[in-house]
């Protein structure tokens, strides 16, 4: 079941992205639109009730850039592994590296290991710096393209069930590239698992080791500074809730229970009211769910809140938001499509991005477009 | 009554018709290969791709390019892509053949009779439910096992007192497919959004992914179904001029409708268990056959057999080069194309009173 | 000889009531024997019967003395052929290729060398010769018929059975048919043949049976059976039976 809905949400994101293709476009530069992410959550202005304050906040990330980790130790080759789906595989070479899934956290996952410079393709959720130059070989998102992964000539594909078609994989593998498939749960809590069987498929454990270490270190920080923020009583915690939307194809799904959505809520020191309302996974919303949950703040991803025309428009289509306490407030939070449940490096920096927008709102609107 | 008459030769007539028509379909289905074996994303010059060849067979040459994933991309993505798409293209316009032969009609089709709704019913369980007991074959199994299943449901269920009424077989493939559909969309409705993408492309056909493995499944079914086909085509064309009279002249009606109808659903599930759903080649073919060769059926069936390869051929290519970067879903192309025909087809069947020449 | 006997046959349908009851008749090498009777007395139900294509409910039917249903289709295929009333070809064949389906019972077999001879006869003897290149369903209805019967004649059968073979026929054509029908009678085969006009049965045919309502009135020879009496008794319509100027053979006038 965990299995399923992670698949469903990294799937869901894929659709999201798919639909929009230009969105992986120009990396963003950073402090343009992201001003006050380098100061402590606590020195900004805070709002006074989290639950009842107004209008769209945008999370974003101080930096588009991916900082490689200390250890430097070269990869011990060659290495066998055991992937997701029980094979055994050979990795003899790491000159060539293809990291592709549907949510980029792969690509990321492999920058941060300081592996950056022998990746030589990209999927098209990954957008951060350095990767530009790198041709993507993921067709309409979440296709792999033969040909063209096999003109890269890489030695090694790292990749996830999110993408396929499995038979691909198998026709690599049968060229001779050495294909590494890893497990898709993209939540908090598995984060350093991905790390792990990365660094281990790439022979540097150590590497591994040192980024789980320091990655665990920033997520404990900054849940320690939401924790200073946050209210103590559960009364007074923001109640949030993720809704997918995909304006053109009327699609609307809410992220439940172990779907990665509530995770993220839950680092942020906020009460996931989809799981409280028992939903499981990611499934397509209705109206009386939206209404029996009463979120304070819903949380979606920009690209789907511009589908359906920004917070204005999601009420005029959804007219049940507007029985919510979210709706009435026009409380929306978005954070970038790529980036938000993406987890993987990342994860202390979108946690407080995401604090940011929650809990002091005045900081992180400043200068984005109305909606 | 006994003056002399010249009497015409027609047999030998037709006969030059047909080698005529088989070379030109051979010799086309070896260019559109050839064609395909050297066009693609990868970029290969054609004296790359011998040399390439070459080297498979053990013949070393200079033409071949220093770097293995160039052999990769001839020998394990277009040459098995290529090579299934002949196959499916074949059976299914086999089947298209047996099935309007055993039907009388030339607008008969395999998905009338529920094979295509019952494998795509199996195939899209298999996805739903995640089935993986068969690993790699348990979505082409179910396609199998619910293609299968509907036909024989049909079958059945239209029997009474061991006759098949043509009428009665066609209405019940039409309810078996509405149940069929049914069970879809439930499926659809009850899967993650990931299994109804899955679910949505394989019901549009796709050649892309085509793996060896998978041919050496689909290859020696094919062949059976359309030796099986060559077997009864006598048969079948004494069975143009009506139940009774074929039976008067020494057919046995029941047994080989049963022997078609299973023949039917072994080709068009060995085709749709891993290419998906791809349409119209069953219909199409044989008709443009029918016109070109004549309606007797065993050269027929070669014919729409090299047809059918070409067709697919033609439109794999088509789907895989047309848009840059995107894989065309192959059953929308042969949708598009016949679509309008089988309309056509239908006009000009209904401005015809009295047969369906 | 005696080729094909049924005896004490009886036929019903899905309600239980007998459409045929009790019918006896035995087509004889060398004699046209004609099946006649009003419409709905059962004569193509014995048709049926004596074809194979019904089971009598009770009674049996032999062909050369063995049962017919012991009979391997394709055996039976190359012992009596068969002219349906309603001739439709599915597809576009032409007319040779038509004809030379009835030679199918014969693959495989040594008089599979005769296939081409037996074809080119038969057409001609028909006189659908001329049009061999055409295809059926571009045919006339009387076109289509001497087809058929082109074929039935390839097959080259000993006993041959005709089910109102002149239907669609315009005078010439029909006159010519029968003439073939009796020429091959006399030639040695067994013809049973159901006819629906009574001058055409008193002149071609050599035996009669006389069906009505699902039973066998009468049996024997034309001019025994078709009496004035009889036939007004069973076809409900008065007659006059007179011999012809010329030939002395019996000519049946309705009385107007």
């Amino acid at each position: 079941m965990r299995r399923r809905s992670s698949l469903l949400l990294v799937a869901v994101v894929a659709l999201g992205l798919t639909a929009c293709a230009g969105a992986q476009a120009s990396p963003r530069s950073a402090d343009e639109h992201c001003p006050h992410a380098a100061e402590p959550l606590t020195s900004l202005t805070l709002v006074d009730d989290v639950r009842a304050a107004t209008g769209r906040s945008t999370a974003c990330l101080p930096t588009h850039a991916i900082a490689a980790v200390d250890d430097t130790t070269p990869p011990e080759l060659p290495v066998t592994v055991t992937d997701a789906e029980g094979r055994s595989v050979e990795i003899t070479d790491v000159s060539r590296i293809l990291p592709v899934d549907i949510s980029g956290s792969i690509a990321s996952t492999v920058f941060a290991l300081g592996l950056g410079d022998k990746v030589v393709g990209r999927d098209v959720a990954t957008a951060f710096d350095g990767t530009e130059h790198l041709p993507v070989v993921t067709k309409a998102g979440h296709t792999l393209n033969a040909e063209a992964i096999l003109e890269l000539a890489p030695t090694v594909m790292l990749t996830d069930t999110s993408i396929g078609p499995k038979e691909v994989r198998q026709q690599l593998r049968d060229a001779g590239v050495a294909v590494v498939v890893l497990s898709d749960e993209r939540r908090l809590d598995t984060a350093d698992d991905l790390i792990r069987e990365i660094a281990s498929a790439l022979g540097v454990p150590s590497r591994g080791a040192a980024l789980i270490a320091q990655l665990d270190a920033d997520i404990a920080a900054a849940q320690a500074e939401i924790a200073q923020v946050a209210p103590e009583a559960e009364g007074d915690r923001a109640r949030l809730l993720f809704l997918y939307a995909r304006g053109a194809a009327n699609v609307y799904y809410i992220f439940g229970h172990d779907s990665g959505a509530d995770s993220l809520i839950e680092a942020v020191g906020g009460i996931d009211v989809a799981s409280e309302i028992g939903w499981e996974g990611t499934k397509p919303m209705t109206a009386e769910a939206l209404v029996a949950a009463q979120p304070d703040v819903l949380v979606m991803m920009t690209d789907g809140l511009e589908s359906v025309g920004g917070v204005e428009g999601l009420i005029a289509r959804v007219p049940a938001v507007a029985q919510t306490p979210a709706g009435r407030n026009g409380r929306v939070i978005d954070m970038d499509d790529t980036e938000i449940l993406s987890f993987g490096p990342r994860s202390a920096e979108i946690i407080r991005a995401m604090a940011r927008a929650l809990y002091a709102p005045a900081s992180s609107t400043a200068d984005d477009p109305a909606s | 009554m006994s003056e002399e008459v010249v009497v015409p030769t027609p047999a030998r007539h037709r006969g030059s018709r047909f080698a005529v028509a088989t070379i030109v379909l051979a010799l086309a289905l070896i260019a559109v290969c050839v064609i395909s074996l050297g066009l693609g994303q990868y970029a290969l010059s054609p004296s790359e791709v011998v040399g390439i060849l070459l080297r498979a067979i053990g013949v070393d040459t200079d033409l071949a390019p220093a770097a293995p994933t160039a052999d990769g991309v001839i020998l394990d993505i277009r040459l098995p892509r290529i090579v299934l798409g002949l196959l499916v293209g074949a059976a299914l316009a086999v089947s298209g053949v047996l099935m309007q032969a055993i039907f009388g009609n030339p607008l008969a089709d395999a998905a009338v009779v529920g094979v295509s709704s019952g494998a795509a019913l199996g195939a899209a369980a298999s996805l739903t439910f995640g089935l993986t007991v068969f690993g790699l074959w348990t979505t082409p199994g179910a396609a199998f096992l619910g293609g299968l299943t509907a036909v024989i449901a049909v079958y059945l269920i239209s029997r009474a007192g061991g006759r098949t009424e043509v009428v009665t077989l066609l209405l019940t493939g039409i309810a078996i497919n509405a149940i069929a559909g049914a069970g879809l969309a439930f499926l659809t409705f009850l899967g993650t959004t990931s299994t109804r993408e899955q679910i949505v492309f394989w019901q549009l056909g796709s050649l892309n992914g085509a793996l060896w493995q998978n041919i050496a499944l689909v290859a020696p079914l094919t062949a059976v179904g359309i030796l099986a086909g060559m077997l009864v085509a006598g048969r079948l064309d004494l069975f143009a001029l009506g139940e009774r009279t074929a039976r008067h002249l020494g057919v046995r009606v029941e047994l080989l409708r049963i022997v078609v109808i299973i023949t039917v659903a072994v080709l068009v599930c060995a085709a749709v268990a891993f290419a998906g759903i791809i349409g119209f080649v069953g219909l199409i073919v044989p008709h443009l056959m029918r016109m070109i060769i004549g309606p007797a059926h065993l050269p027929l069936l070669i014919a729409s057999a090299l047809g059918g390869a070409l067709l697919l051929a033609v439109a794999d290519l088509v789907a895989r080069t047309a848009v840059p970067l995107a894989d065309l879903p192959i059953g929308m192309l042969t949708a598009l194309v016949g679509g309008p025909f089988f309309l056509w087809l239908l006009v000009r069947t209904r401005r015809r009173s009295g047969g369906w020449a | 000889m005696s080729r094909l006997v049924a005896s004490g046959v009886s036929v019903a349908v899905d309600d239980g009531r007998l459409i045929l009851a009790d019918a006896s008749i035995e087509v004889r090498a060398g004699e046209v024997h004609a099946l006649v009777g009003p419409n709905g007395a059962g004569k193509s139900t014995l048709f049926g019967v004596l074809a194979g294509d019904l089971t009598p409910a009770s009674g049996t039917v032999t062909l050369d003395g063995a049962p017919l249903r012991g009979i391997h289709p394709r055996e039976l295929a190359r012992r009596r052929a068969v002219l349906l009333q309603s001739n439709t070809v599915s597809f576009p064949f032409t007319v040779e290729q038509v004809v030379r389906m009835g030679r199918a019972p014969w693959a495989r077999t040594p008089a599979e060398d005769q296939d081409d001879a037996a074809v080119r006869d038969a057409m001609a003897e028909t006189d659908v010769a001329g049009f061999a290149a055409r295809t059926f369903p571009s045919l006339s209805g009387g076109e289509r018929a001497r087809v058929a019967l082109a074929r039935v004649l390839a097959q080259a059968t000993p006993v041959l059975m005709l089910d109102e073979p002149t239907a669609a026929l315009d005078l010439k054509h029909q006159e010519d048919v029968l003439r073939i029908v009796r020429a091959r009678a006399l030639a040695g085969a067994a013809v049973a043949i159901v006819l629906h006009d009574l001058n055409v049965t008193l002149a071609y045919a050599d035996r009669v049976t006389l069906l009505s309502r699902g039973r066998v009135v009468a049996a024997g020879a034309p001019g025994e059976v078709l009496t004035a009496a009889r036939i007004e008794e069973v076809y409900g319509q008065p007659v006059d039976v007179f011999p012809h100027p010329g030939t002395g053979v019996p000519v049946v006038v309705p009385r107007r």
